[in-house]
């Protein structure tokens, strides 16, 4: 795939719109492609890396990537400039189902890098505004800095159809930070978004994953109302190289999307 | 029998009165020759610890395990002269505080075992360094003889074959008390140092690699030779190695404590071969 | 009557099976060590030993197997892929505990994505079983309700006779027909008795430990720690076990051309698991040891119906400090569920 715009989230952070050079690969994609879906983006010589498509099933002309630049594989990918080909091999995984989400409220709740896959479910579903109630975003980071997207949170600050709620750690805020300052969970339950009629979609580190969940509870969230996406190291994508195993599941292929429901039911050590 | 009792006892002794939080020895295996490491943490179950000549086993490196000594308190543990001068290593690369250490000092000869005398690192120095100026006899591998009455072509290929073996499951590494390092050269990847496939060149990279890290520092206690599922005879690599430091800088390794890493100190009298 | 093969007819066999364009391949010791092998006279075989200290996974599976070569020039990335080198073989002497390994694996192998790897070396095996009239202190197959005489995989069973000189033919599939009637003219009707199987004590009951390690509580027991804390994370339980096929994916090469391989991984690794932030989900060879036990006996069988284990105890026979999966269990066993 070709690298066709390339930008800078956050320190260290960058996201790539890649374009198809086969368009029969590109057909393949427009048909499997569904919001929460992953792929494994490579550049021979170094490897593959897995992370999630961030750009939503409603814009498939193209796909976008956005990774931290830290190992072997990110750190060839955050080098390759526009115009470059890396490999891309997927969508692999299940989806958020949103479909099923019609007529409900949605709740985003997001951490840090684990933006994109929220970001991927938040436009899916903005682009088709009119079949969803109210959309609240919660968006956490460590400091200002470490937010991405920060054109986009603008754009959905701005909208009056979406209730954005940002947060960054204490100690992280910058002198000019009008929003909140506190952990996710926290800024969470003073948002206290109503359970009813409601969806939630959580992404982010396993810690604030952990601990969300017990701010959603607490808030009245039933467990199979809320949905998440488990960000397992994964090498060969199709259910065989074993090392993203959570008990018995392959989260390749029987995830990466799960419900709170489903993620309790894990053995919890071993998330 | 004399010896195991005799350190059965004191093991009791000690977890009773508190002086050690653990005893780390052998128990009997799955089988009437094998032994198996133990860590008895209290005084009822020490009676558990066996030992005889089948106790071969080094167990120093299970003392370097993340976060077995950093609460000060001391650990017991059986060691062979070998496994004495491992820990004096590990101790002159700061790795462990011999102070709290207690040894359980044993050798074996054939089936008879003796107990060593001493209980702390120090207190061995003179005998290890008796084994340096005597040897004992038989003590050289024949096949090592073998190799070195090859030519480059023929010990290329020796090795060559015997490594095409390897399977890098890295059950030598993990065996070796020598290889406490969090992060493995291997293990890293910016750059990517040594190939991981298992094939010829990756093969040579990762034992070439480990010969060398363990130069002046193998006591030779043969803990990777039968770790090695696939029974590449890496004892001679090491103990070939194990001769080259003693030649070059008089070096035996593991001496006492206090002893300076050959390759990691300088001397103005260091024999220079090969430089200038 | 039944139809025999005699010994002495072998390295005929041999040599018919070679000019009918099968490889042949058999247990080989050679120098420290043994494994399956491919030979050119029946005399290479040593059919004596309990079983190579390698399994068969790596004549389907290998240590390490290119999948594709990669050149890049001028903005034109170029892939060629690699595919098993194709033949057909005979694999002889096989133990049952390995030919059971292998079609524990394929379901694995099959499901979704199909692996072509293994199945194109399946598809052009011959798996010609004996059955063990030996065993020694370590092999449990019967522990896992398998037996010396096993069939799953193979394609052909043979069954040693009392006398030693030669096997009862017991042909299990149309490959295993095909392969034998290479050799028809050599096989004879005689009424030889078989020799007795090795008697394999069964070391632990084992739907007392699966319901212990079914029971989630158990998860986070005590015990896990106790039983691993001499495991000193070397990887070889996995890399010698028939069914351990957990693997890694590797590029060798630089930004002009080189290789994509498939090297085998092992779940006793700490960075198997490790996220690119640093937290890893096993981080304790504790917890990676579980993992391997639930895998191979809570997981796999949830998911695929079979234990992940054939019973052939190379784990135990080679671990440096006398682990593995028969100490685990019989432990296990012992405890409440």
């Amino acid at each position: 795939m070709k690298i066709v715009g390339r930008h800078d989230e956050a320190p260290g952070v960058k996201t790539m719109r890649l374009e198809f050079q086969n368009p029969a690969d590109h057909e393949e994609f427009r048909q499997k492609y569904r919001t929460g879906m992953f792929g494994l983006y490579g550049v021979y010589g170094e490897g593959e890396s897995t992370f999630c498509v961030a750009s939503p099933e409603t814009r498939t002309d193209y796909i976008e990537c956005t990774f931290r630049q830290s190992g072997r594989v990110t750190s060839a990918l955050a080098n390759a400039d526009i115009g470059d080909l890396i490999t891309f091999r997927g969508p692999y995984g299940n989806r958020f189902p949103i479909e099923t989400f019609h007529g409900k409220n949605l709740l985003f709740i997001s951490g840090g890098i684990a933006l994109p896959p929220t970001r991927s479910v938040i436009w899916s579903c903005l682009d088709q505004r009119e079949k969803f109630g109210k959309v609240t975003i919660i968006y956490g980071a460590r400091t200002v800095a470490d937010l991405v997207y920060k054109h986009e949170l603008d754009e959905w600050q701005e909208r009056a159809d979406v209730d954005l709620v940002l947060t960054v750690d204490p100690g992280g805020e910058s002198p000019d930070w009008k929003n909140k300052v506190g952990f996710v969970p926290t800024v969470l339950e003073e948002a206290a978004p109503s359970p009813e009629n409601c969806i939630a979609v959580i992404c982010g580190p396993p810690i604030m994953i952990k601990f969300t969940l017990i701010s959603l509870k607490k808030l009245g969230f039933d467990e199979t109302n809320v949905y998440t996406t488990l960000e397992n190291r994964m090498k060969c994508g199709v259910g065989k190289c074993g090392r993203c195993n959570v008990g018995s599941i392959y989260v390749c292929k029987e995830g990466p999307v799960f419900t709170a429901a489903e993620v309790s039911r894990m053995p919890a050590a071993d998330l | 029998m004399i010896t195991q009792e005799k350190y059965r006892s004191k093991a009791k002794k000690l977890l009773a009165e508190g002086s050690v939080k653990m005893v780390i020895g052998y128990s009997p295996g799955s089988t009437p020759d094998r032994r198996r490491p133990v860590f008895i943490r209290s005084f009822d179950e020490a009676d558990q610890l066996v030992l005889d000549s089948n106790c071969i086993a080094n167990l120093s490196g299970y003392l370097v395990s993340e976060g077995l000594l950093s609460d000060e308190k001391h650990v017991a543990i059986f060691l062979r002269p070998d496994g004495i001068r491992s820990i004096n290593i590990l101790a002159a690369e700061s790795q462990l505080n011999v102070d709290q250490i207690i040894i359980f000092g044993f050798d074996t000869n054939g089936n008879e075992v003796r107990a060593l005398t001493g209980e702390h690192a120090g207190e061995f120095s003179e005998f290890i360094g008796s084994i340096k100026e005597h040897p004992p006899e038989k003590s050289r591998d024949p096949l090592l003889y073998q190799i070195e009455q090859m030519n480059p072509q023929e010990r290329f290929a020796f090795w060559k074959d015997e490594f095409s073996r390897c399977i890098k499951c890295y059950a030598c590494r993990q065996a070796c008390p020598m290889c406490y390092c969090r992060r493995c050269i291997v293990d890293s990847n910016q750059p990517q140092w040594i190939n991981t496939s298992s094939h010829t060149l990756g093969n040579f990279e990762w034992n070439v690699v480990r010969a060398f890290h363990l130069a002046g520092r193998c006591v030779g206690c043969g803990n990777c030779d039968r770790a090695c599922p696939v029974n590449i005879p890496l004892r001679l690599i090491n103990s070939r190695m194990a001769e080259e430091v003693l030649d070059s800088f008089d070096h035996f390794a593991g001496l006492n404590p206090a002893q300076e890493p050959v390759l990691a100190s300088f001397k103005k009298d260091d024999s220079e071969t090969f430089i200038l | 009557m039944t139809r025999c093969l005699f010994s002495n007819k072998l390295e005929n066999c041999v040599t018919l099976w070679r000019s009918a364009g099968y490889s042949v391949i058999g247990p080989v010791r050679k120098d420290a060590t043994s494994s399956y092998a491919a030979v050119e006279h029946a005399a290479d075989f040593d059919l004596g030993m309990v079983l190579p200290d390698r399994s068969i996974k790596e004549l389907f599976f290998p240590q390490t197997e290119p999948m594709l070569h990669y050149t890049i020039k001028q903005q034109a990335i170029n892939t060629e892929e690699f595919t098993p080198p194709a033949g057909k073989r005979i694999i002889f002497g096989v133990r049952p505990c390995d030919a059971s390994g292998l079609s524990i694996d394929d379901p694995l192998f099959g499901w979704d994505y199909k692996d072509e790897y293994w199945f194109q070396r399946r598809n052009e095996s011959v798996i010609v079983t004996i059955a063990c009239t030996k065993a020694d202190d370590f092999c449990l197959c019967t522990s896992l309700k398998l037996a010396p005489d096993s069939t799953n995989g193979s394609d052909i069973l043979l069954r040693p006779l009392e006398n030693n000189n030669g096997w009862q033919v017991e042909e299990l599939t149309e490959r295993g027909r095909e392969a034998f009637s290479a050799i028809a003219e050599l096989l004879q009707e005689a009424s030889e008795p078989t020799a007795p199987l090795a008697v394999v004590p069964e070391m632990f009951n084992l739907d007392t430990c699966v319901a212990w390690l079914q029971n989630p509580e158990n998860f986070e027991s005590k015990f896990w720690k106790d039983i691993s804390m001499r495991c000193i994370g070397c990887g070889s339980c996995t890399y010698l076990c028939p069914t351990c096929h957990c693997f890694d994916i590797q590029d060798e090469g630089d930004t002009y051309s080189g290789i994509r391989r498939k090297n085998w991984d092992s779940c006793s690794f700490a960075l198997f698991t490790m996220h690119t932030s640093g937290h890893n989900p096993r981080s304790t060879q504790s917890a990676r040891w579980r993992q391997r036990i639930m895998h191979k006996f809570n997981y796999f069988p949830g998911k695929f119906s079979v234990n992940s284990c054939s019973g052939c105890g190379r784990c135990t026979r080679q671990c440096p400090v006398d682990m593995g999966i028969t100490e685990t269990l019989q432990k296990i066993s012992t405890l409440h569920p």
